[in-house]
């Protein structure tokens, strides 16, 4: 048996196709004669199951290398850039009813940009700037110019 | 029809009107090129203004906003590999990285003259046989529209290519995700696990957008020497050769006619609009292309295709909204909303009864469709100076854009975090090989297909009805010759069942469209099948000679 990928992947849906399925039995009986709102899930989780069963046999087949703890350190590293975002974005969607879009905004921004781009005083004075003009320029546009209440935080009452 | 054209023309060819439109196209320009502004907004947005408006000037701008949205929409597709909206996600295939690939002026003249064509084509189909086409939309009921979606997802999962599993897959999470939260039927909770914010479900758009938006942004910032990169690689002088781009287009008029057409027909369907066309056109422009292995990887004719069909889908979902009073999409419902707000009811006699408005509505699009490209020339210069930016700078920026517009959209929360978790699973996904298309395509079209069910099986619990209704064997046929295309393509001249297949498909599908009312079409099935019959003719005297190897 290769231990790929794919194989793990395969595991995964065969494993959620099984556990929603199961949980579909949970769900209420139609009232009348109309479709049961267990029918259609069910329509899409057997054939999910199916494929993947199909795709572990696939999986079998393949080349594909076997999935390593040295493998999988390697992809984390390759993609530290995009999970710093993401732990950034999530920071930013957390703190939101503290900080408000604005202020979050601004800071998730210039984070994001100095993270990605770069710390020297130059590059922070430009992250700054392009934080300031675009974030606070759109969130002007939507609160101010289209009357959106947006999220104004616990800091910074505008409203 | 001239004499209703003459009728409508000196109402609508005002200066204060063409003023409006202008300003109109304008706003839909804009919207439709900011990422998370959606052109249902902007219509929105537009549409109290048009309150003290005549019928007619107001319908105009609310018609020049939805076509410059349409064809906005498609710069912020091509050059950030975001679709504002799901009717532009097909031309994200091949306009992104034609756009990467250091043509960003050739994509977005391409873009731009297709959006005409398909617009245009549309306007003329509109004057010539609107009330004729609404008609095919009124054959249409719950169990041809299941079988179309059916159809519509089976097309993204061939799209997938080697990776058919997968993307069936994917679909199928699609399908499974539109099911949490609440069932459509009774509103009952499903799957959501005792949480009152997954008891909402998840909106089309975040999903849409945090699928698209993380997928492609943060593979972009992977590492530190690509963050750096401006957008459009080393390319500094972007140069957009309109002339040139009409000639590529042109050239490929065969496309063109076929995407307008599929574009039209989608649209004269109620409810099942340009989210179903643009994908629809863009794997028939890869079936009949010659140039199949440059399909995504920046392959004119794939730009062609989807932004040719989503133009002409507004054609036809306005046809079908002022016909039979029934919206095709958002738009149309909210166009629909402005007709009732001026005392306009649609019906089926709308056209006969009111010729003054509704080909002022016909003209209106038309005229709007030079607009739109009028105003391209000028925006588009500066719009693709986008692409002189550092790619981290995009991506810090239009990731806030997108929470932002996210939340605007119902002023909730949640949406935002919708936007983030499936970015997150985008991400994955893409990392472990699936195709993402047919996972949106699944949230998107999952809610309309349960409702759809659901109105079959209120009517009758027999299953053969998708057998013998023929729009609905129609689509079902096409659903199953589309899942075997891709093996087609990889044996085809090598294996001897491929020489087969088109004769067999024509004859197959010759019987749905031979049941089908009228005469035309059944004569059409006659001729379909006399085909068939030849080409397998011809084929079993040829008889099969494998392909040498190279």
């Amino acid at each position: 048996m290769t231990l790929n990928r794919d194989f793990f992947v395969a595991v995964f849906f065969l494993v959620l196709s099984l556990g929603m399925y199961a949980t579909t039995y949970t769900l209420p009986e139609p009232m009348f004669n109309q479709l049961a709102s267990w029918t259609w899930p069910r329509i899409i989780l057997v054939p999910l199951g199916f494929l993947s069963l199909v795709l572990m046999l696939q999986s079998q087949k393949s080349d594909d290398e076997t999935v390593s703890f040295s493998t999988l350190r390697q992809w984390l590293v390759e993609n530290s850039n995009p999970f710093v975002c993401f732990a950034l974005f999530f920071g930013f969607l957390l703190f939101m009813p503290v900080l408000g879009m604005l202020i979050g905004g601004l800071i998730y921004v210039f984070l994001t940009l100095s993270v990605l781009g770069g710390w020297t005083p130059r590059l922070l004075a430009l992250h700054a700037g392009i934080s300031v003009v675009f974030v606070f320029g759109m969130w002007a546009t939507f609160s101010l110019a289209l009357g959106v209440l947006l999220p104004e935080g616990t800091i910074l009452k505008v409203y | 029809m001239f004499e209703n054209i003459a009728l409508a023309a000196p109402e609508l060819f005002t200066i204060n009107t063409m003023m409006l439109m202008m300003a109109g196209t304008f706003a839909g320009l804009l919207a439709g090129a900011i990422p998370g502004f959606t052109i249902a907004m902007a219509v929105v947005l537009v549409l109290p203004f048009t309150f003290t408006m005549s019928p007619v000037q107001g319908l105009a701008t609310m018609i020049a906003v939805y076509v410059g949205g349409l064809s906005g929409g498609l710069m912020s597709g091509i050059l950030t590999g975001i679709p504002g909206t799901p009717s532009s996600v097909a031309t994200t295939f091949d306009g992104y990285p034609l756009a990467r690939s250091g043509k960003p002026g050739l994509a977005l003249g391409i873009g731009v003259w297709s959006s005409f064509f398909g617009g245009v084509f549309a306007a003329i189909v509109l004057m010539l046989v609107a009330p004729q086409l609404a008609l095919i939309g009124l054959e249409f009921q719950p169990v041809d529209y299941f079988a179309l979606i059916i159809f519509a997802l089976t097309v993204t999962a061939s799209l997938s290519g080697d990776q058919m599993v997968k993307g069936l897959m994917s679909g199928l999470l699609g399908l499974l995700v539109a099911t949490i939260g609440s069932d459509v039927v009774f509103g009952q909770p499903r799957f959501t696990f005792g949480s009152d914010n997954i008891e909402q479900g998840f909106s089309f758009l975040p999903v849409l957008v945090g699928i698209f938006a993380f997928g492609r942004l943060l593979g972009d910032v992977k590492s530190k020497e690509k963050a750096h990169q401006p957008l459009g690689g080393d390319t500094h002088v972007v140069h957009i050769d309109y002339i040139g781009s009409a000639k590529e287009v042109l050239r490929r008029w065969g496309n063109v006619l076929r995407s307008s057409t599929i574009g039209v027909f989608v649209g004269v369907l109620p409810a099942a609009g340009s989210t179903i066309s643009n994908i629809l056109a863009y794997d028939q422009a890869k079936k009949t292309s010659k140039e199949r292995d440059q399909f995504g990887k920046g392959a004119i004719d794939g730009i062609i295709a989807p932004e040719t069909a989503n133009n002409a889908t507004a054609g036809g979902a306005l046809i079908v909204m002022m016909a039979l009073g029934l919206p095709g999409d958002i738009m149309t419902a909210i166009m629909l909303g402005a007709l009732l707000i001026h005392d306009v009811i649609p019906s089926p006699s709308f056209i006969t009864d009111e010729p003054k408005i509704a080909y002022s509505i016909f003209l209106a699009f038309f005229v709007a469709n030079f607009m739109m490209l009028a105003l391209q020339s000028v925006t588009l210069r500066g719009f693709v100076l986008i692409t002189r930016v550092k790619l981290y700078m995009l991506t810090a920026v239009i990731l806030f854009y997108c929470a932002l517009g996210m939340f605007a959209l119902n002023n909730v929360s949640w949406d935002m975090w919708t936007l983030f978790f499936f970015g997150i699973l985008g991400f994955f996904m893409r990392a472990l090989g699936f195709p993402i298309v047919p996972l949106v395509l699944g949230v998107v079209l999952g809610k309309i297909a349960e409702a759809r069910l659901s109105q079959v099986f209120a009517r009758s619990d027999d299953i053969t009805v998708f057998l013998s209704r023929p729009w609905s064997l129609f689509f079902l046929i096409l659903a199953c010759f589309s899942l075997v295309f891709p093996l087609y393509q990889k044996q085809v001249g090598k294996a001897a069942w491929t020489r087969f297949y088109p004769p067999v498909l024509l004859v197959v599908m010759a019987y749905p469209v031979f049941l089908m009312p009228g005469t035309i079409r059944p004569v059409v099935a006659v001729l379909m099948a006399l085909a068939g019959l030849v080409l397998a003719g011809i084929q079993i005297k040829r008889g099969h000679v494998p392909q040498q190897p190279e």
